[in-house]
């Protein structure tokens, strides 16, 4: 009985049988690069998470001391004083409490290695998670048509060579913020991309403009059989026994899609293919419902977000000089609780920017008394640090990225001195 | 006398008035004439053009049908959606929980959660010890408890919805009925992802869309905004009023009655009841909005992020639609309502002013009775359900609505992005005939933009739209639709799985990638190859069994099969290659030769039982295809496949 190997493997049907080792112009041309040594001399490289969905940067970075926000929030308010049972906020500075299950970025934060800049968010007040997340993605806040994203924008103001593996993001389609001139890749699973690289080394998720022009390069890639593979970054990701990937330090990351994002990155990090600009997502923020405080949605949330991270971190502790992390998030959500145990919609929310190069041990930014009057309207924490001050001051500081013009075009603020 | 002559004549007079009316109506429809020829378009060119869009692809020997029947009458024809569906209900009948109401699969198809706390309550599992070490018995007696209980797992409920779906857009002779019903699904998109939601959406597919899609829009958002899906998907079935502002909503006198009665029986039964009820107490604690549903109602069902509005408007709308929520109908999660509505009487409750229709449920104790302004539009206080709807059609007939949802349907069937002239002219039809869907479409189908060269081949097939458009153009049968949507979802749309209440997007970018396209590449060779179980086809059928003699001649014939109508140079110039490549045709002939070897020559009998009982074929196919004469000629049907595999996969079939 004949197999279905044996009829893959004969197949002419199978147009990948003959596509090993044809692979398209741009990745031929990086691959030269590749071979050349200076290529591997180490560079700097931005991570990027991205929080989806708006995170209640009020519950994870609380400011316990105000009246205001205890009245706003019977059900979601913790005190920073621990009584009884009830699990207490960390404590950070003596004005803002980090959510307790966000325990693991205690040290960081005490070690100066984290910063938060609270009261961070976008100058355009869109409460629609679309609008919002393509502005803070395109780092136009009041441009549509901005067809390019800020991280592919800074990819191409790098100013040196690069491998195909300049920009990865570990998520099934590209996200907005690499839309653009310069390559990208989309890689939501490590292990199934080698294997697909194995087979067909094209087989990344490369946008184009359209079917026709990929179409032919592709085509023309399946059809040069060199029988060769000539990508050292193909044969390094090969090599790599990505399923059993040993983390250092005995790190566990959490099984959730950012941890597991995370430790993909640490896995081509430490494979040296070149990587500069990584992204990565995290979801389930829109905590409309049942957002719970000590516990529930928004506390499984955050543990995650903190537990990935800091596994990440320590994981990649021979490269922390190297590193930073950063997270966004749209907005952030109302100060007053809504009526179904959540928050809607709101104006700014808390990132966390974590590297040895960061102004760490601080909570930056500006936030008011949450009394009425200082809300913007009358009910959303105040936006009073633009997303993009903090983006190109990091891009300005990390990557040597200086036309603040170019990378957020129409933009003329100034860094808060996040950076060291 | 008189008065038998007036009835004799009455049904008389009646006949002839249904007889000039429809005869009318016909005229009605052969007054509309499309533009085509005015940008130069073919007939038969038009005709292909009409399909590509309006159905889930032509099928051999659609085009003639069309010219035939008339393009503008064919067009009506699908929108009044009455044509004959004998052989889809064929397919679809051995699904026997995609007509199953709300309520019915609620009890047939608990959730694992309402499962286990059955479990519990039955005595079957200790809820303290719940021994994870043990899990292989645990999930072995919870499986036995299930089938005791006649309960079945969601998964099955899911896999039939995406069966149906696919049958639908195989085989419905309704097609245009089947496309806007994928439209206005992914416009009012609820997802599978998330669970409180994800057990309505069958129903929500069947009597909320469906049979709303070519009607007024109104009714459609109505139907939406009523519907168990859309309630949970987007958190309004628990939005209410404040306590001060739903107060005066009920008559403290009844409440405490209620309550007084409740008690009584608490205390006569267990004290699960008594929990249930300290569950309601708290629960309305713990009322106030939920904004999430206001917000998209807006923002993307209706007048559009850049609509005119503000947070307020959010904020007030959502007051406008506090009580709107889910008739409770399992008897865990909503146990507490449902009993506070047996205890009080559905008679009761309906001079209170709560409004129980099907699966919704308006309680008028939840809502918010004081004075809205929504748009500048004064909703005055105590206007309870009937003020929701005056919202929703002030919605759905707002100016905004028009051009946004206008622009809505011309990207979908004109282009990615449409002219402001065309979506002017469409958004006066929507106001001048009260948002009737299928007059938009007409308008928008009797304007040169729908035929112009901007819009000829130039929208993308989305994945589900590419492997529906294969297997029609192919006349394949389908019998394991589910074979088909893990395709779909490797090309990446796992259909009902889109987690943003946005749906998918519909612009070509979004599909154009590298690992898209080999994927699709992948689909066309594995479809015409027959490697996909569960899709039989007969490539030579197709060619009236006639044999091409080389692969360039089967490019051509195949080619103006698949891609009929099309301007195909280029696209032959571009496949050639795939097809002269030495190597490609030594590993055919090679292939063919092991093929003639290794295959044990089945017999008829084999192939039809194979054929018949599919859904036990093993997931590999061992052979090329299912005739005798085929057996003989492996070498030109590998080749033939091959072509045809080229062809789905090339970037022209990737068009529509």
């Amino acid at each position: 009985m004949i197999s279905r190997k044996a009829f893959l493997k004969a197949g002419g049907l199978t147009l990948f049988g003959i596509g090993i080792g044809g692979i398209p112009a741009f990745m031929a041309q990086a691959a030269n690069l590749v071979q050349e040594p200076a290529l591997f001399k180490r560079r700097k490289i931005l991570v990027s998470i991205f929080q989806r969905g708006a995170m209640d940067g009020l519950m994870a970075v609380s400011p316990f001391n105000d009246q205001f926000l205890k009245a706003a929030r019977p059900a979601l308010f913790m005190p920073a004083v621990k009584s009884g049972n009830i699990p207490s906020l960390i404590d950070l500075d003596g004005r803002f409490g980090l959510h307790p299950a966000m325990h693991a970025f205690e040290s960081v934060f005490r070690e100066k290695n984290l910063a938060i800049v609270h009261g961070m968010g976008s100058p355009n007040n869109t409460r629609s998670h679309f609008d919002a997340q393509d502005y803070m993605e395109s780092g136009t806040p009041f441009n549509k048509g901005t067809s390019s994203g800020w991280l592919n924008r800074a990819v191409g103001m790098l100013g040196h060579e690069a491998t195909p593996f300049q920009a990865v993001s570990l998520t099934s389609s590209m996200p907005r913020s690499l839309y653009g001139e310069m390559p990208a890749l989309a890689i939501s699973n490590l292990q199934d991309f080698s294997i697909q690289m194995r087979g067909n080394p094209m087989n990344a998720n490369r946008i184009s403009k359209s079917f026709e022009e990929l179409y032919d390069q592709t085509a023309s890639g399946l059809l040069k059989t060199t029988g060769k593979d000539s990508f050292d970054a193909v044969k390094m990701l090969q090599k790599t026994d990505v399923r059993n990937y040993k983390p250092a330090n005995d790190v566990v990351y959490p099984t959730s899609p950012l941890g597991n994002s995370l430790k993909q990155i640490a896995q081509l990090i430490k494979m040296d293919v070149g990587l500069e600009v990584a992204f990565a997502e995290s979801g389930g923020w829109d905590t409309h419902f049942n957002q719970g405080a000590a516990n529930g949605i928004f506390a499984r949330n955050v543990t995650d977000l903190s537990q990935s991270i800091i596994a990440f971190w320590k994981d990649m502790e021979v490269y922390q000089d190297d590193l930073t992390v950063m997270t966004m998030t749209e907005f952030g959500r109302t100060v007053k609780q809504n009526g179904t145990g959540g928050t809607d919609h709101g104006r700014a929310s808390c990132n966390f920017i974590l590297g040895k190069d960061v102004n760490g041990g601080i909570v930056h930014g500006k936030v008011d008394t949450l009394a009425p009057e200082n809300l913007e309207d009358g009910r959303d924490l105040a936006v009073t640090t633009d997303f993009r001050s903090i983006f190109s001051e990091l891009a300005e500081h990390h990557l040597q990225i200086k036309d603040k013009q170019q990378l957020f075009p129409g933009f003329e603020g100034v860094g808060i001195g996040v950076m060291k | 006398m008189k008065n038998i002559l007036k009835y004799f004549y009455l049904p008389i007079f009646l006949a002839f008035c249904l007889i000039i009316g429809s005869s009318f109506k016909i005229s009605e429809s052969d007054k509309i004439k499309f533009p085509y020829k005015k940008t130069g378009l073919t007939e038969r060119q038009a005709a292909a053009h009409l399909l590509n869009r309006f159905t889930f692809g032509a099928r051999p020997g659609d085009i003639d049908k069309v010219v035939n029947i008339g393009l503008e009458k064919w067009f009506s024809q699908q929108l009044a959606a009455g044509q004959k569906e004998d052989e889809l209900n064929k397919r679809l009948s051995s699904y026997d929980a995609i007509n199953l109401s709300n309520a019915e699969v609620v009890k047939l198809f608990p959730k694992n959660a309402q499962i286990l706390r059955s479990a519990i309550k039955d005595g079957l599992i200790n809820k303290d010890s719940v021994n994870l070490s043990d899990m292989k018995k645990y999930r072995a007696s919870l499986a036995t408890y299930m089938r005791d209980k006649g309960y079945r797992p969601q998964a099955e409920l899911f896999r039939q919805l995406v069966n149906q779906k696919i049958l639908r857009a195989v085989y419905s002779n309704n097609q245009l009925q089947e496309v806007l019903t994928e439209f206005w699904f992914n416009h009012f998109n609820v997802s599978i992802t998330k669970n409180i939601c994800a057990e309505y959406i069958p129903a929500y597919e069947r009597d909320v869309i469906r049979p709303n899609v070519n009607g007024r829009f109104e009714d459609l958002l109505i139907a939406t905004a009523k519907s168990p899906a859309m309630l949970f998907f987007l958190d309004n079935f628990s939005s209410s009023g404040t306590s001060e502002s739903t107060q005066m909503a009920v008559n403290d006198k009844v409440r405490s009655q209620i309550l007084a009665k409740a008690k009584m029986h608490m205390a006569d039964t267990n004290s699960q009841r008594a929990q249930a009820l300290k569950k309601v107490q708290q629960n309305r604690k713990n009322q106030g909005l939920n904004e999430n549903y206001a917000r998209e109602l807006m923002e993307l069902h209706t007048i559009g992020v850049d609509g005119g509005y503000t947070q307020s408007d959010v904020t007030q709308a959502a007051r406008v639609l506090t009580g709107w929520s889910v008739y409770p109908m399992d008897n865990a999660y909503g146990n507490p309502l449902r009993n506070m509505i047996e205890k009080a009487g559905v008679d009761n409750l309906k001079k209170r002013g709560f409004v129980i229709e099907g699966d919704f449920l308006f309680a008028a104790n939840r809502h918010d009775r004081g004075e809205k302004v929504v748009l500048g539009k004064v909703f005055p206080a105590n206007g309870a359900y009937e003020e929701g709807i005056k919202l929703l059609k002030m919605l759905a007939n707002h100016n905004s609505t028009a051009k946004f949802i206008s622009r809505k349907i011309a990207v979908r069937f004109v282009n990615d992005n449409p002219s402001e002239t065309l979506i002017e002219k469409m958004a006066e039809t929507f106001k001048q005939k009260d948002g009737d869907i299928s007059a938009i479409l007409t308008r928008m189908v009797s304007s040169p933009e729908f035929w112009s060269a901007e819009a000829l081949r130039e929208k993308t097939k989305s994945p589900f739209e590419l492997a529906i458009s294969a297997v029609r153009g192919l006349n394949a049968d389908v019998s394991q639709p589910f074979q088909l949507n893990n395709w779909i979802s490797r090309m990446g749309q796992k259909m009902y799985f889109y987690q943003a209440p946005t749906g998918f997007p519909d612009k070509g970018q979004y599909w154009i990638n590298t690992g898209s396209l080999l994927n699709r590449m992948n689909f066309g060779l594995a479809l015409a190859a027959q490697r996909i179980p569960g899709v039989r086809l007969n490539l030579l059928a197709l060619n009236k069994n006639r044999e091409p003699e080389s692969s360039e001649s089967a490019l051509h014939q195949y080619s103006e099969l698949i891609l009929p109508e099309r301007d195909l140079e280029k696209t032959i110039a571009r496949l050639i290659p795939m097809l002269n490549d030495p190597e490609l045709l030594n590993k055919v002939e090679r292939a063919a030769s092991l093929n003639m070897v290794q295959q044990p020559k089945p017999t008829m009998v084999n192939e039809d039982a194979r054929q018949m009982s599919d859904a036990t074929e093993p997931k590999g196919n061992k052979t090329i295809s299912g005739n005798s004469q085929r057996q003989t000629q492996n070498a030109g049907n590998l080749m033939l496949a091959q072509v045809v595999g080229v062809i789905l996969g090339s970037p022209e079939f990737q068009r529509k």
